[in-house]
């Protein structure tokens, strides 16, 4: 809908709604979103607390389930599949990065990249993990535990085990929250790279305006709506379209739902 | 997959030490009771005395009860007779006769007691006279001096003689058959190893007066000619002496003839094992689940983002179940040789306090270590079950959610499996107020609480957060800063408390119901003794006999309201038979007629007392009605030593819930006992005659005979009591051992729990609380956890015990003494703060710094 161009769309979102509690106090985390994410771009979601981007990237990626509405990836609707065939497909055609606990403390770096094969019963082409783990730059700590590397080096582990199956999609949800300014900039430099280099599709939650302009475009949401597009984004762009994003929401709910929750 | 549970094992040791400390010390616990079954199953009564006899011929102690039913239904239980079964002498003849033979040794054994020995033998009542003849049964080898020839000569065994300080041609007053005589000590023999009984040996001439039953032994010591194969010459005495309720023994059930009542020990034995075994499996169950599910629940980030990249629950689920295999493998290789030191151990234990007779050699072999094994795996399988379920419920998106306190606990399951248990322990509460009773009371007992436990550990989380937010404003009012805090976290906590908790209610649970079940058992029992106690005092003879004119003597005492002869046995109806009758058989009491016809009159219900000579017996009105036989009718008994006897019911008792015995005769029950004799006079007192001037009237008319003391009511309640309580300490002592089990579990959740704060507590440094202050916080959060832990043990505990206390005693307050209670209190505080702030210490004893915060 937003990206008319020729490439196709590996990830689909049309008229998703997700709903949270029962009847009587219900959330609407996501209203009617209708979104896509095509071959070999790197989209940036971003939007206040409460926006709904987390819920977005969780029913894009499968793990969680829509109320309404359908996604689809690669062409598979995923909302008619139950939980064990998602879990393959997260396994599969899927790669995640978190902000944090992202690995196994009890594996090593080459282990940590492994596992999505491990779990799927593959075996891994030394060559290739070989190649993944030089790529995002940690040839020499092919063996060092997570304990033994930097907030930077763990994101970037995580990104290798995201690569490492050769993933349809890649989902990052705040992957350089708790990192400093450099070790960020070394990880969002290798989301992009691995954009470029392997037409990787890669769809990031983010509330950092310097993060979200490493970026192809950047979806705004508010209160569970997408609100706004930016193609091409630049830190300052995105900051102020943020800032705007903010005003409007407090205007309406002053208090804004996190700090009714926290004096309750 | 496996690769990937050693490494989870290899990095995480700390997390998984508390579940393989669980297992061990199950596993081991297990193996001892194990130990204590198989040693019951087997009853392995090595030969002492008789152990130099390769054959022994003794009496058939067993005995098929009548036949009930008919046709394909009809059935016989088989039960041990209660007195030994003597064979006659001329029985010598035929044995000698059986080709291989070289001679036969009869073996005698009577009453003696050497009145200066301040010990006794090991074994209570094995302290027997013997000839000098069955000296080389054992054999006993004289050290010193020469063997007895004549009346009045005796030799002492070493461990007699040594505690005497008797040698050869000192003098000892022993007491026989008869009365108490001044010997000439020729001698002393030594076997060259312990013996469990103590033996003293008479002359031959002698020995044959002193033993109960003339012209019958106990048994026979055969000796075998050289080269003789003692299976082939055992199967050809046992053809020549068949029909003579004899059996021919070899090997070690020879000890059967030589200590008759061991065999009893064996079912107590099986008893025991099995009530505590079955505990401890529970027990080891519960805390393995407990610890598992902890160290998993503690992985929530880890497990969540394992399900968020692709791990299947199944996959999550064998992951868990290899974990808990190779640990639940490794604590139970570990636990092997510690269990069998234990088991080991507790035999000593059961054999110190009197309650195992040692000759019973503890056998410790293939199969508890296999029951062992299948608690320790099946402990740690069920517990990855409960766990894997758990993790498989562990929803992907809670990977990337950065509060991770989960507070959706009560599924179905969890309800389901929580009702279920309630239900099973209302069913066994049920059953063992109205059904089970003795020391079966436990084995019922003990798995309803550990029932009950489960159900309020299932539903511990929901409890745990009522109770930590009624305790929450009291403490945020009293408690200062830290107070405050920790009544924070109460409320934000209550799930991973609800995991403290647990423990902390399962061992203060068991503790005071185990304890209270042990006090008010021996209360309940005491007061029923006593007040079936119907003498005011008795007369007790060293001499294992009475003289003959005792009875008559003590009657005349001023005050003396009624005196009987008082001997007990037991017995079985042949005809009519009673279908209900199993192998406890019928309980037997001689008494003397005269004495108890006027004081004991307030029993009958119908009949008369004083009719009670030659072959008669009273009956319990209820026995009665169901063998129809009532006053006049004959019937045949089948008496403690296997003969039969045809007696007249002259009477029949009311029966109370104490005591149900049949009364005979004693002059009749006596030779049919294994002592041959009554050695003791029931003293009822006239009314109105106070304890004090019955003894000492006592005291005066029977004082100067031989060997004769008197006693009075306390005294005998004191006596019983005191037998009681050795029982019940061996109770003690396996709860002891089970509480110790979960009290570790206790420590090593709490550690575990505690350790893994340790980033909140950098971080409540960093921002500035003092150590002091974090201490005190925590301390008062132990606090918290204690005092739900312990409310709710009681409550578990209380569960079983109030109507159990009702059932008994009709007063739902159990009996035992108040400090045990504030003991239990005491220790589960005084373990879960020390538990908690230990392991709060260590974590703050470095500097705060960011790093401290680094996820793991």
């Amino acid at each position: 809908m937003y990206q008319q161009d020729d490439t196709v769309e590996v990830v689909r979102l049309l008229s998703v709604r997700k709903a949270y509690g029962k009847n009587g106090a219900q959330v609407l985390a996501l209203d009617n979103v209708t979104a896509g994410f095509a071959r070999g771009t790197f989209t940036a979601v971003m939007g206040p607390s409460g926006s709904g981007k987390s819920t977005l990237l969780h029913c894009a990626a499968g793990l969680d389930k829509p109320t309404s509405g359908t996604v689809t990836l690669g062409g598979t609707d995923l909302s008619a599949m139950r939980e064990i065939e998602l879990t393959k497909l997260r396994r599969d055609r899927i790669g995640f990065v978190f902000q944090a606990f992202n690995l196994l403390p009890a594996l090593d770096v080459e282990q940590n990249v492994t596992l999505p094969l491990r779990l799927a019963g593959r075996r891994a082409d030394p060559a290739f993990v070989r190649r993944v783990i030089e790529q995002v730059g940690l040839g020499k700590r092919r063996h060092h535990r997570p304990a033994e590397l930097s907030g930077g080096q763990q994101q970037r582990v995580a990104i290798a085990r995201a690569l490492v199956t050769h993933p349809e999609v890649i989902f990052a949800d705040e992957p350089t929250g708790a990192l400093d300014t450099r070790s960020a900039q070394e990880v969002l430099s290798l989301l992009r790279e691995a954009k470029n280099a392997s037409r990787q599709t890669i769809v990031m939650v983010t509330h950092d305006p310097v993060a979200a302009s490493y970026a192809d475009r950047v979806l705004f949401l508010a209160d569970g709506r997408v609100v706004d597009e930016l193609r091409q984004p630049n830190p300052e762009e995105v900051a102020r379209r943020m800032t705007a994003l903010v005003a409007r929401t407090e205007q309406r709910s002053p208090e804004g739902p996190w700090l009714s929750e926290l004096t309750r | 997959m496996l690769a990937l549970v050693l490494r989870t094992l290899r990095y995480r040791t700390g997390g998984f030490i508390a579940t393989l400390v669980s297992v061990f010390v199950g596993t081991a616990v297990m193996l001892a009771c194990g130990g204590l079954m198989e040693t019951g199953v087997r009853t392995v009564i090595p030969p002492q005395r008789l152990a130099a006899a390769p054959i022994v011929v003794a009496g058939n102690q067993s005995y098929d009860l009548p036949t009930v039913g008919h046709g394909e239904d009809a059935y016989h239980e088989t039960a041990t007779l209660s007195e030994r079964v003597r064979l006659g002498e001329g029985l010598a003849n035929t044995i000698s006769g059986v080709p291989g033979v070289a001679h036969v040794v009869p073996d005698v054994s009577f009453h003696a007691d050497v009145l200066a020995d301040p010990g006794g033998s090991s074994v209570p009542g094995t302290q027997a006279g013997h000839s000098w003849v069955s000296a080389e049964l054992a054999p006993y080898r004289l050290t010193e001096g020469v063997a007895p020839i004549r009346e009045g000569e005796v030799v002492l065994d070493s461990a007699t003689a040594g505690r005497i300080g008797a040698h050869a041609g000192s003098k000892a007053d022993i007491a026989v058959h008869g009365g108490v005589r001044s010997y000439q000590v020729t001698g002393v023999a030594d076997a060259g190893r312990r013996m469990a009984g103590d033996a003293v040996f008479f002359s031959p001439a002698e020995a044959g007066g002193l033993r109960p039953a003339a012209g019958q032994v106990d048994a026979f010591g055969v000796q075998l000619a050289p080269g003789a194969d003692v299976t082939a010459v055992s199967a050809q005495i046992a053809a020549a002496v068949r029909d003579q309720h004899a059996v021919t023994l070899t090997g070690d059930a020879r000890g059967s003839a030589e200590f008759a009542r061991a065999a009893g020990d064996g079912e107590l034995l099986i008893i025991l094992a099995a009530v505590f075994g079955g505990l401890a499996a529970q027990v080891a169950m519960f805390v393995v689940a407990s610890t598992l599910t902890l160290s998993v629940q503690q992985r929530r980030r880890e497990v969540a983002m394992l399900r968020a990249i692709g791990a299947t629950p199944r996959q999550l689920s064998r992951m868990i179940t290899g974990e808990s295999m190779i640990i639940g493998a490794l604590g139970t290789a570990l636990a092997i040789f510690p269990g069998m030191l234990l088991g080991d151990w507790l035999f000593g234990r059961l054999t110190g306090f009197g309650v195992i007779q040692p000759v019973l050699k503890f056998e410790q072999g293939f199969y508890p270590v296999v029951a062992a094994a299948i608690v320790g795996l099946g402990s740690a399988w069920g517990a990855a079950f409960v766990a894997a379920r758990y993790a498989g419920r562990t929803r992907p998106v809670e990977a990337m959610r950065e509060t991770a306190i989960p507070t959706r606990w009560l599924t179905p399951t969890r309800l389901w499996l929580g009702v279920s248990s309630l239900i099973g322990a209302v069913a066994l509460a049920y059953l063992t107020i109205t059904v089970v009773d003795g020391p079966l009371a436990a084995s019922t007992a003990g798995p309803a609480v550990t029932l009950v436990a489960t159900a309020v550990a299932l539903f511990a989380p929901g409890l745990t957060k009522l109770l930590a937010g009624l305790l929450r404003r009291p403490i945020h009012a009293l408690g200062g800063l830290p107070g405050y805090l920790a009544s924070l976290n109460a409320r934000a906590r209550w799930m991973p408390m609800a995991g403290a908790v647990t423990p902390i209610m399962l061992a203060t649970g068991l503790a005071i119901f185990m304890l209270y079940f042990q006090t008010t058992e021996v209360a309940v029992a005491e007061k029923q003794y006593s007040d079936s106690l119907l003498a005011d005092a008795v007369v007790t003879s060293a001499t294992g006999d009475l003289p003959p004119d005792l009875v008559a003597k003590v009657q005349q005492a001023p005050g003396v309201g009624g005196a009987t002869a008082f001997v007990t046995s037991k017995g079985y109806n042949e005809k009519p038979s009673d279908p209900t009758q199993d192998e406890d058989g019928v309980d037997l009491t001689g008494v003397t007629a005269d004495g108890i016809a006027q004081a004991w009159g307030s029993i009958v219900a119908d009949g008369k007392l004083d009719a009670l000579h030659g072959n008669t017996i009273a009956l319990p009105a209820d026995l009665a009605q169901r063998l129809g036989a009532g006053v006049g009718a004959k019937i045949v008994m089948r008496l403690g030593d296997g003969s039969d006897a045809t007696l007249d019911v002259v009477a029949t008792l009311r029966t109370t819930a104490a005591s149900a015995s049949a009364l005979m005769p004693a002059e009749t029950l006596a030779p049919h006992t294994a002592a041959g004799a009554a050695d003791r006079i029931l003293v009822m007192a006239k009314p109105g005659t106070g304890e004090a001037d019955l003894l000492a009237a006592l005291r005066g008319q029977v004082g100067g005979a031989d060997g004769v003391q008197v006693a009075g009511r306390e005294a005998l309640t004191k006596a019983f009591v005191a037998e009681v309580q050795a029982n019940a300490w061996v109770n003690y002592l396996i709860v002891g051992l089970l509480l110790v089990y979960a009290a570790i579990s206790m420590v090593n959740t709490l550690v575990m729990a505690t350790a893994d704060r340790r980033r909140e507590f950098g971080l409540q440094r960093l921002i500035g609380s003092t150590r002091g202050q974090v201490m005190r916080m925590m301390a008062v959060e132990a606090g918290i956890v204690a005092a739900i832990g312990v409310f709710l043990g009681t409550l578990v505990a209380a569960s079983m015990l109030v109507p159990f206390s009702a059932a008994v005693s009709d007063s739902p307050v159990p009996s035992g003494p108040l400090w045990i209670y504030l003991v239990i209190l005491g220790l589960a505080v005084v373990l879960t703060v020390v538990a908690t702030c230990a392991p709060t210490w260590f974590t703050l004893r470095t500097r705060p710094s960011p790093s401290t915060l680094a996820p793991e």
